[in-house]
């Protein structure tokens, strides 16, 4: 398993802070949702996810 | 400690849909990268990548890489995923848990009630980020 040295760990902060600003400027696909809401939408996403890699696999 | 995050930890600690906890656990786990481990299967990628454009996408990705490395799915027994559904929970549930234990994880953290109520019997912990970032 991967462990990362202190170089890695300043990249993965640049790409941790990169992120945060780009989803600050843009509008979230979780707008105006609760916590719950957030949550089953993910599951829904897992279950679609989940069928589309049992059906390419058969 | 050796642990997987769902993938409402990453969305919720990217900042999404804002949850401090979750971005508190995002962070301690960059900074105390020495001590503690993160797997991430291709599935919860998956996820991950539905809810964010191709470029914050990219971002995420070298951003993972530089703490871990994506365990393709198949790689998980068959068996382990049908003993945690038999178990009853969804086949797509069934395969985090019986992802969690073959990376031999300490604990799954999530913050999905299916998982939370289902702590019985687990050779893992279920957390959320608020009480594993406690532990940490």
């Amino acid at each position: 398993m991967l462990k990362t040295d202190k170089t890695g760990i300043e990249r993965a902060k640049k790409h941790l802070n990169r992120i945060r600003e780009l989803v600050a400027q843009r509008p979230s696909p979780f707008e105006g949702m609760t916590k719950d809401e957030v949550i089953e939408q993910l599951r829904k996403t897992r279950k679609e996810l989940w069928e589309q890699k049992l059906v390419t696999r058969t | 400690m050796l642990l997987v995050l769902d993938s409402n930890e990453y969305i919720f600690g990217l900042g999404l849909s804002r949850e401090p906890d979750c971005e508190k656990l995002i962070d301690t786990l960059r900074e105390k990268h020495s001590k503690h481990t993160v797997r991430i299967p291709r599935l919860i990628v998956g996820e991950v990548r539905k809810n964010l454009s191709p470029e914050v996408f990219k971002e995420f990705i070298l951003f993972i890489n530089q703490l871990t490395s994506i365990d393709e799915d198949i790689l998980v027994p068959f068996e382990l995923a049908a003993k945690y559904e038999s178990k009853g929970l969804q086949p797509e549930d069934a395969f985090i848990c019986a992802y969690t234990e073959w990376v031999g994880a300490g604990a799954l953290v999530t913050e999905n009630r299916h998982f939370l109520t289902r702590q019985k019997d687990l050779p893992f912990k279920v957390s959320t980020a608020e009480k594993i970032v406690g532990i940490l």
